[in-house]
């Protein structure tokens, strides 16, 4: 073109981040504290990381661990569930508490006049809990509910079912949010055992930063938590994996009245402390995004999907690293195969080391963006808490991107991303199981019979013996 | 009872948005907002042109256009914009609301003078053929398919908007209908780019890591050049006529586990004086767990397992909608009879001081979390200027809403949660 417009210019010199130094210092309770400072804003957030989570449930409990910590905030020895929230949006905070696979999280921000006594709420959530009947009543009804709306949604129902049929009765395998089934069964006595038994000092770390000075937060952690005491029972201890051996397979659970087919490709993969974590993120970079791989595949060159992408969790235990999509019943087959077909890509036409500066600038770019927020820091933070890495990791991850090589995104993806993967399909299966059955292994669970309460992922089957016996901690 | 732990809204220092506003010669409005805290900034467009401003038979073209904004130019291959901020380690993406179109990317501050061209060449020079046209028609038939017949309650949004406007546009929603997207043609494309996409239909915004006069002059060289056309830009002028009877509709679906309802009720639009009231409505029903529809319907009652109230400002008059979903075994008539007594009680009392205090204070709070982000900055600046006219209005909207008193909550409920200005939308399992 020679009209007289610019060309496109060059980019300037790259400027470096700071990221800010984390301090720590454990209490005379053995309560880890990592603090922070940031003062771009008047803001200060803190997270409570508690070392148990789903992953220690027991099969027929699934759930609990979940319940637990939506009933902190529901009443504790001094204020109603009402007043709680009244406190928390007199003062414009946020307090949460949640439960994944690994562990539990109590977070809290708030501007800078209102944490301290946002904070003051958190201890007392964490630490003097009602769990009184009629809450857990109220909490297991709500449950019940918002599982009726997963169960509508194939895109979440898929991703339930592809933990399941890669787990079976392993850990992660059960269904966090529990089933109807578990849910029902779940007793008030249970919450408190598992809140008295695991929220503890000894097996907890605060993160702590913002607008504030590291000693005012080391205080603000001392003066709240500083008198909280650990009970003299073994802390939490997730059993060994006995992880059932992959192999290549279609699940179908048949919906008939789902919109759309949902389909997850799932497969077993590393945990987070793994010296080839790197090379995984790396590679499902490859593969996710607007420009990744299986995007490019599935939505901009043959239009199958509004969205496809891919995702490797970071976990204590092998994650399940899955490739996900919603397309029309009628090119269920054909998203199957594409997508299958572009994750062998990463071994049949592997990205080359310049491919990968621009994959590899996606996970460094992701990363700096992600620590924009005082949130975001402290998340990051309680990233290395949760998987024991020592701190000063941190500022090294994108050093350790930038150190990985097309070979090891080759080897990652040919060890774990080609073969003996688990292809789950939630839809019309009337539209497609045929043509499936005809070269893959195919099993069908009408929509009705589905059981995530089983490791066998259908009713009727007897439930392998559990995992964790709550008595074999003790 | 624990005493009620407090601070005034007073206390939170938000700090003002320092930004510099200039108007270019050919009536492009670029805004910079410079922050060197990390190496990163953020570029908005935002062109005042979205759903209601389809062409007549093309409901949904405004949105189908934004996707067609990534496939190149005369100078570029489609996705150099994706190249340009993923290959580098940032990100983009667009959205199209009822009355805007908005363009943003978050790069390391190195590349903001190349995307700030990239920018300007698809406003100057956008190039589209058959074959990335029809491939993106089905991209945005797919998003219909995923996010309004696949999702739970996806078609309630379009279901509202069709029943409370008569004679508006807004009644077309933002996503269209498939029929209307197939009959799209490449000659659509063409005409809506020169009608909408000009220079003086636009507002470049630029936060973070940058140099104000160095921005401002990029932004001159790559937009400067694009010529205005003479001729004016098409405006809705349409004015839907009040509401005099309630209305109301049932919806069947297979998708929907639990029975829901919305009802929308007619408001001005987000310049009226009225607005800031009505925003503290919605914060004073729906806001956190201590509001109103939350303590009531969801906590106490149990009979809904969700319940939302949004004030939704537009350009152009816009609904204030109550949203409910039954909790298990509730019959909707319950739940509704408790979500009228409610509206019912913003109407007769205004609301405390205390409850004041507390949605300022959580108003305030947002406020001071919006400025986290580069990202979050260039879009509230880059809405203020298109949705409401004026940028400066985000350092004024907390005095605007310190402003509103209890009297002021009443009477906006009074004026607008009328049952004769209301639409309904009971939305069942089939």
């Amino acid at each position: 073109m020679n009209d007289g417009a610019p060309v496109m210019p060059a980019p300037g010199p790259p400027r470096d981040a700071a990221i800010p130094a984390a301090v720590e210092r454990t209490l005379d309770n053995g309560l880890r504290v990592v603090a922070f400072e940031q003062r771009n804003l008047p803001l200060i957030a803190a997270q409570l990381i508690v070392g148990c989570g789903g992953a220690a449930e027991r099969e027929e409990e699934a759930g609990l661990s979940a319940m637990v910590a939506a009933l902190l905030t529901q009443g504790t020895t001094r204020r109603s569930a009402t007043e709680i929230a009244a406190a928390i949006d007199a003062l414009g905070a946020r307090l949460d508490a949640g439960s994944g696979y690994d562990a539990s999280v109590v977070s809290v921000s708030a501007t800078t006049p209102a944490f301290g006594q946002s904070f003051a709420l958190l201890n007392e959530i964490v630490r003097a809990p009602a769990f009184l009947a009629r809450e857990v009543e109220r909490v297991r009804t709500k449950s019940l509910s918002d599982l009726s709306l997963t169960y509508a949604n194939p895109s979440a129902l898929a991703r339930l079912v592809a933990y399941r049929a890669a787990y079976a009765g392993a850990p992660y395998g059960h269904p966090l949010a529990g089933t109807a089934a578990t849910l029902a069964s779940l007793e008030r006595d249970r919450v408190a055992w598992f809140h008295e038994r695991f929220y503890r000092p000894d097996d907890a770390t605060l993160v702590i930063g913002g607008d504030l000075t590291v000693d005012e937060a080391f205080a603000f952690a001392e003066g709240e938590l500083g008198s909280w005491r650990a009970p003299d029972s073994p802390r939490c201890a997730v059993p060994d994996a006995v992880i059932p051996p992959p192999r290549a397979r279609v699940v179908i659970v048949d919906k008939a009245e789902s919109g759309r087919t949902a389909l997850t490709v799932g497969g077993v993969t590393i945990p987070r402390r793994s010296p080839d974590y790197a090379a995984g993120v790396v590679a499902n970079a490859v593969l996710t995004g607007y420009s990744g791989r299986v995007n490019q595949e599935i939505r901009v060159k043959r239009g199958l999907s509004y969205s496809a992408s891919t995702s490797l969790p970071a976990r204590r235990l092998p994650a399940l690293f899955t490739a996900s999509t919603l397309i029309d019943h009628g090119r269920a087959v054909e998203a199957t195969e594409v997508m299958l077909a572009t994750l062998r890509s990463l071994v049949d036409a592997p990205a080359g080391d310049d491919d990968l500066i621009s994959r590899k600038a996606t996970v460094t770019g992701g990363f700096y963006r992600g620590i924009e927020t005082i949130d975001g820091i402290a998340s990051a933070l309680a990233e290395h808490v949760l998987f024991d890495l020592p701190l000063d990791e941190l500022p090294r991850f994108p050093g350790r991107i930038a150190a990985v090589d097309a070979s090891a995104v080759r080897r990652f993806a040919a060890r774990w991303l080609v073969d003996d993967l688990c292809v789950t399909l939630v839809g019309d299966a009337s539209r497609f199981a045929a043509d499936l059955a005809r070269t893959r292994d195919v099993r069908i669970i009408p929509g009705d019979q589905l059981d995530l309460g089983s490791p066998a992922l259908e009713a009727e089957v007897v439930p392998v013996p559990p995992l964790l016996d709550a008595d074999a901690v003790s | 009872m624990t005493a009620l732990p407090t601070i005034s809204a007073s206390a939170i220092h938000v700090s003002p948005f320092l930004y510099v506003d200039r108007t270019l010669a050919n009536g492009l409005r670029a805004i910079v907002i410079p922050d060197r805290r990390v190496p990163s900034a953020a570029i908005n467009v935002a062109y005042r042109v979205g759903g209601k401003d389809d062409p007549a038979g093309r409901s949904g073209f405004a949105h189908l256009f934004e996707h067609l904004m990534f496939k190149g130019t005369s100078r570029t291959a489609p996705e150099t914009i994706d190249r340009l901020t993923e290959d580098v380690g940032g990100f983009n993406n667009a959205f199209t609301t009822e009355d805007i179109t908005n363009y943003y990317e978050v790069i390391p501050s190195n590349h903001l003078e190349r995307l700030l061209w990239a920018e300007a060449d698809r406003l100057a020079s956008l190039t589209v053929n058959e074959a990335n046209f029809a491939t993106e028609r089905e991209v945005v038939i797919g998003e219909y398919d995923q996010r309004i017949l696949a999702e739970p309650y996806g078609l309630l949004d379009e279901l509202v908007n069709r029943e409370a406007y008569r004679v508006h546009p807004y009644r077309r929603g933002v996503i269209g209908s498939p029929a209307e997207l197939n009959a799209a043609a490449l000659d659509d494309v063409v005409a809506f780019h020169a009608t909408y996409y000009r220079p003086d239909n636009a507002v470049v915004v630029v936060a973070g890591d940058c140099d104000v006069e160095e921005t401002f002059g990029w932004i001159e060289r790559y937009f400067g050049r694009i010529p205005t056309p003479s001729s004016p830009i098409p405006r809705v002028r349409v004015v839907e006529p009040p509401q005099t009877q309630e209305r109301s509709f049932t919806h069947r679906a297979a998708n929907a586990p639990l029975p829901a309802l919305e009802e929308a009720y007619h408001i001005p639009e987000a310049a009226h004086p009225d607005a800031p009231a009505l925003e503290v409505l919605e914060a004073v029903l729906g806001a956190g767990r201590s509001s109103r529809l939350y303590t009531t319907l969801v906590y106490e009652r149990q009979l809904v397992t969700s319940a939302w109230a949004s004030a939704d400002l537009r350009q152009q008059p816009g609904l204030f909608g109550l949203r409910i979903t039954c909790a298990r075994g509730i019959a909707l008539a319950d739940a509704r009879w408790a979500l009228h007594e409610e509206v019912e009680r913003v109407c007769s009392e205004p609301p405390s001081e205390l409850e004041l205090e507390r949605v300022r204070t959580q108003i305030a709070s947002a406020l001071v979390r919006a400025r986290q982000t580069n990202n979050g900055v260039a879009m509230a600046l880059a809405r203020a200027t298109t949705e409401r006219g004026d940028p400066a209005v985000v350092n004024t909207d907390l005095e605007r809403y310190l402003a509103v008193s209890g009297a002021d909550v009443q009477r906006v409920a009074r004026t607008y949660l009328r049952v004769e200005n209301r639409t309904a939308i009971e939305y069942l399992p089939a």
